[in-house]
């Protein structure tokens, strides 16, 4: 399967392998994917459990390395970077929002919406940040900690951590893995909104077809392979992908 | 194996590392209580055997019954018995043989031109007592002193002073004279008795030098014949003893002198090193009891399960307290083993470095035993008791909830108890120190003071670490932000934290001021009452030394340039009953050279039955001039003084002041502890100094200082002592910046997936690093200002008690230069604390800390 080149890619893995242990009890999670994330979309990773979908976000985002292949961030390959430089990277280049424990408890909202920005010494820019708060909703909770808002608040907290630095793309890790269905379909009205008026790029993954239907665009992955790309899906559509996984034909 | 047992022992399996810090705490604090004592009964039982060697042959000692004991003075001081009693004796039937014993104060000069010892333990001189069996040294080269001028040096001194066989020195008794070393001597199989110096020389050289007057000895020593027992021995002889001298058993005089090394210097030495033992141990404390307060936090989840499924209150409590009852055993335990290493360690370095130390094995009762692994035991347990109480008291519902962030440590109780014991604290310390000045009432004071500190911690963590770490955040962005909230987090567990290295730091600071205080005090005392250009001293430090000739004062009068030379020296008598010391002195000059403050009366003509005392010594005895008082000298005559002056100061001149004509009927071998000098009007003082040296060398060469180097000798013993502190109570700090290291290491365990997501979000490995160090830093922060506070409030404490409790005055100080040191040393200490935890959070893997439960 080749990628899409039409767009510019934010973010692409290229022949991705990922090797977990080694010998007889090694695992292949990634065997050979290559996609690209079009920059200015909203993209979903899907897969049934053990499919490679979370460790080819980790890989994509720097947080975890290839085995073999290429991940690249713009133009910068990731495999070329030392552990300073990618940390550098992922802070001003990309965005987290994972599923859980988002937020770093002593600081307030405000504090871990610009974390990021603070760690690079950079004021950022405050318009957009200011924005970002509105856009979120958030702007009476600025000074409370995270302990005093209630999960949905916290993750759109996170999701404003994410794009405050204005990064080339935010990675998403089940943000809606935790939340009940009215906080969770706020979170990614959120992140679908944000794409759309700020033309940022955001990678999800996720194993909920009606939290994937927020997408633009859903790739599938099972056994460490991509296996199938769908535009424009709606719940049911993804539904009945995923089932096929189930009952291998 | 029961439940609680099987659980704790799985959990202390799989949380090894948590309990390092506890453990080495327990290990460092039972190691040095017990090395102090095995220490301690190793040299009692050294000297024990010592004694017994030495005096071996002597089956019993004739000397002066009655004694005077000065205040602060073990060792009374004997009137010396007649020589010639040894006739009487020798006819007694069952004595073989019988000597006198001459003995007196004789510092050697080594061939360096300085004097050997001095600085603490006495420097003896004797007649070389002839019969081997009746003389405690033994010849080991070389022969008996024959002619004038001949003696035997024990070898230890002669090795110090580098002096051989043949060599010709100075002995100064405390006329310089000049002898010829002929011998070297043992002491009970040693080099000689501890530190002490001795000098044999020939009975008339030592009658000469060492006696006021001819055919006196200081006592008898007497050997029986076959199958006369030691106490027959004594039964025989008590009828033909005069009146006023008594014969004791050879054993009972052994004894008396292990008892006087034993209550001067051996208690003295175990006594301060089981205090500052207890210090370490007490720091320890808090170490263990917050790491077992993390770790039952950590384990709420597990705990609640366990409840969940069935397992008691009991149960829970139980496996806590197993796991720190092994924790606390097997510690106690390796510092057992460690404290044994140390005193074999020091028994083994003493000789290295010059301090004879006697051989012999190493003395391990079964009580340096089982008191420090009592108290390794007991501290351990008693530090995990509450948590472990805590531990059971999870609600089962606890495994299902978030865990909350702990802000129980601000607690409204906990301010109002602390502040009410504080408050408490300051008002027993004033009435204590200011009202009615009770050393008691200003130390429970003190000691509720320590406890209000202790109460208050939690309360005043966050308000000292807000305003401690305010800096941080301009200083070092959003990572000091970070640092200063974590070390927020739980005011409980950082106050526990940092109250250990307050405790450290207070004790620190405390003596720190004290020492200043005490040095202060000196220079004051000195340059109050001491009107002098220079002063000649021997360096008298404890019972060494052999003073100053009385003939060196006159000697110097006579120099052109000196105005008025007068030298002061010591008597002991009974006044009234109590024994006290004299000054005895030319009165008339003392009053020119030194400011005696207000003085009622006249000190110009005491005479041979005139007294001057202070006036706090005439209040308390209800003496004005013009009234008389009887004093009783160690010959055994009294003789009725009339009070003639009343002075104020008697910080130098001391509280009774005789003239020498007084004192000569009754004195023993002469001695001048200072000679202080006034030039002339016009007298350059560098020439004046120059030419009272110039005299100074003829008599044994002592030290001439200004006014200003005789106050910073007068402290000098001070810095010893601080440095010696300060090194016993590295140990304590030591302990505490182990619980610092320990605890932040458990918080970096407990904020794995924050550091993660910090790491994931961008921060990198040296802010991490950083983050972490600050913590560290800020909790030492706090615990050092802290413990300054403390210290230098207690210091004050001590020297106004001091003050108050004693006649002299006490000076307070605040050395700013050291409490700086110090203040630097606790921060740096934080930071090095820091340096573990920092590096063991840094190489977190990022995934795994976000994917961490």
């Amino acid at each position: 399967m080749t990628t899409t080149t039409d767009v510019r890619a934010a973010a692409r893995v290229v022949d991705a392998v990922k090797v977990y242990g080694g010998g007889d009890t090694a695992v292949r999670a990634l065997d050979g994917v290559s996609v690209g994330f079009p920059a200015g979309r909203f993209t979903a990773i899907m897969g049934p459990s053990g499919s490679g979908k979370s460790t080819l976000m980790h890989c994509a985002a720097g947080l975890d390395t290839l085995t073999s292949g290429t991940a690249r961030i713009g133009d910068t390959d990731l495999s070329t970077l030392d552990d300073r430089r990618l940390t550098l990277l992922r802070r001003d280049r990309v965005g987290f929002v994972f599923q859980a424990f988002n937020l770093v408890p002593t600081l307030t909202v405000a504090e871990n919406i610009t974390l990021p920005l603070d760690l690079a010494g950079r004021r950022g820019d405050t318009e957009w940040v200011d924005a970002l708060i509105d856009v979120v909703g958030l702007r009476d909770r600025l000074h409370h900690r995270p302990a005093e808002l209630s999960g949905g608040q916290q993750q759109r907290v996170a999701v404003a951590r994410a794009f405050a630095g204005q990064p080339d793309v935010v990675f998403a890790d089940e943000p809606t893995g935790n939340l009940d269905s009215r906080s969770g379909g706020e979170v990614l009205g959120l992140l679908r909104r944000t794409v759309r008026q700020t033309g940022r790029t955001v990678v999800m993954v996720t194993h909920d077809p009606v939290a994937a239907a927020h997408a633009d665009e859903v790739v599938f992955l099972a056994d460490g392979r991509l296996v199938d790309r769908m535009d424009a899906p709606t719940a049911d559509k993804v539904l009945d992908r995923m089932k096929a996984f189930e009952v291998p034909s | 194996m029961n439940a609680s047992v099987r659980l704790s022992a799985s959990s202390l399996r799989a949380h090894k590392r948590r309990f390092a810090g506890t453990f080495l705490a327990v290990v460092l604090g039972v190691a040095f209580l017990t090395g102090t004592l095995v220490m301690g009964d190793t040299l009692r039982a050294s000297f024990d055997s010592m004694f017994g060697n030495a005096a071996g042959g002597t089956d019993a000692v004739v000397r002066s019954a009655d004694a005077i004991t000065t205040p602060g003075e073990s060792q009374g001081v004997r009137q010396p018995v007649r020589a010639d009693l040894v006739r009487a004796v020798e006819r007694v039937p069952g004595v073989a043989a019988a000597a006198p014993s001459i003995q007196g104060a004789g510092q050697l000069v080594g061939a360096d031109g300085d004097p050997i010892g001095g600085q603490g333990p006495p420097t003896l001189a004797g007649n070389w007592i002839t019969d081997p069996e009746l003389n405690p040294y033994r010849l080991a080269e070389g022969r008996a002193p024959q002619r004038s001028g001949e003696v035997v040096v024990n070898r230890g001194a002669a090795e110090k002073g580098g002096l051989a066989i043949g060599d010709t020195t100075i002995l100064r008794t405390p006329d310089p004279v000049e002898v010829t070393v002929v011998g070297l001597a043992t002491f009970g199989g040693e080099d000689g008795m501890a530190q002490v110096t001795f000098t044999g020389m020939t009975r008339a050289d030592a009658e000469k030098y060492l006696t006021a007057r001819p055919g006196e000895a200081a006592t008898i020593q007497v050997r029986a014949g076959p199958g006369v027992g030691q106490r027959e021995l004594v039964d025989r002889l008590t009828p033909v003893l005069p009146e006023g001298v008594e014969a004791i058993t050879g054993q009972e005089s052994a004894a008396e002198n292990t008892d006087m090394i034993s209550s001067q210097f051996l208690t003295l030495f175990t006594t301060f090193l089981l205090v500052f033992s207890g210090i370490a141990l007490l720091v320890a404390t808090f170490s263990i009891h917050n790491t077992f307060a993390i770790v039952v936090a950590q384990r709420t989840r597990e705990n609640a399960l366990l409840r969940a499924l069935g397992a008691s209150r009991r149960q829970v409590t139980a496996a806590t307290l197993v796991e720190a009852a092994a924790v606390a055993v097997t510690a106690s335990a390796a510092g057992l083993a460690g404290g044994i290493g140390i005193a074999a360690g020091l028994q083994a370095l003493f000789p290295a470095i010059g301090f004879p130390f006697p051989e012999g094995a190493l003395v391990i009762s079964a009580l340096s035993l089982l008191l420090p692994l009592a108290v390794g035991v007991v501290v351990c347990l008693g530090s995990a008791l509450l948590p472990a109480a805590r531990a059971g008291r999870t609600a089962p519902l606890a495994a299902l909830r978030e865990t909350a962030v702990d802000t129980s440590g601000a607690s409204r109780a906990r301010a109002v108890t602390g502040t009410g014991m504080l408050v408490l604290a300051l008002a027993v310390t004033l009435v204590g120190v200011l009202l009615s000045p009770s050393v008691w009432l200003a130390g429970a004071g003190a000691v509720l003071a320590l406890a209000s500190f202790v109460v208050l911690g939690p309360v005043a963590s966050a308000t000292a670490v807000r305003v401690l770490g305010a800096p941080l955040d301009r200083l070092r962005g959003v990572t000091g932000v970070l640092a200063r909230r974590n070390a927020l987090r739980s005011p409980k567990r950082t106050a526990a934290t940092a109250g250990a290295l307050m405790i450290g730091v207070a004790v620190v600071s405390l003596f720190t001021v004290f020492g200043a205080s005490l040095k202060a005090t000196m220079d004051q005392t000195v340059s109050r009452s001491f009107a002098g250009d220079v002063a000649v001293s021997a360096p008298s430090f404890g019972a060494g030394g052999s003073g100053l000739s009385p003939r060196l004062a006159g000697a110097v009068r006579e120099l052109p340039e000196v105005d008025t030379a007068v030298g002061l020296g010591r008597g002991v008598a009974e006044v009234d009953g109590e024994g006290r010391a004299l000054t005895v002195t030319d009165p008339a000059a003392l009053n020119r050279t030194f400011d005696l403050g207000t003085v009622h009366g006249s000190l110009d003509d005491l005479g041979t039955d005139g007294i001057a005392v202070t006036g706090s010594e005439a209040d308390k005895r209800g003496l004005t001039t013009g009234d008389t008082t009887r004093l009783t000298f160690t010959d055994g005559r009294s003789a009725t003084f009339t009070v003639r002056a009343v002075y104020g100061q008697s910080e130098l001149a001391g509280d009774y002041v005789i003239t020498r004509a007084a004192w000569a009927p009754h004195r023993t071998q002469d001695s001048d502890t200072l000679v202080a000098v006034s030039f002339r009007n016009g007298v350059d003082a560098d020439a004046g100094k120059a030419a009272v040296e110039k005299i100074a060398g003829q008599y044994g060469n002592p030290e001439v200082q200004t006014r200003d180097e005789y106050a910073q000798s007068s402290a000098g013993g001070i810095d010893m002592m601080l440095t010696l502190v300060y090194a016993l109570l590295a140990l304590a700090v030591l302990i505490a910046l182990l619980g610092i290291a320990n605890t932040l290491t458990l918080a970096v365990h407990e904020r794995t997936r924050e550091l993660g997501l910090l790491r994931a979000v961008g921060q990198t490995r040296a802010q991490l690093r950083a983050m972490v160090r600050w913590e560290s830093v800020l909790v030492a922060a706090f615990g050092t200002v802290g413990g300054l506070g403390l210290g230098a409030f207690l210091g004050w404490v001590l020297v106004a008690a001091s003050d108050g409790a004693s006649d002299s005055a006490f000076a307070f100080a605040l050395p700013p230069v050291q409490l700086t040191v110090v203040a630097l040393v606790g921060l740096a200490a934080g930071a090095l604390a820091g340096l573990r935890p920092a590096r063991r959070a840094s190489r977190l893997d990022v995934l795994r800390a976000v994917a961490a439960e």
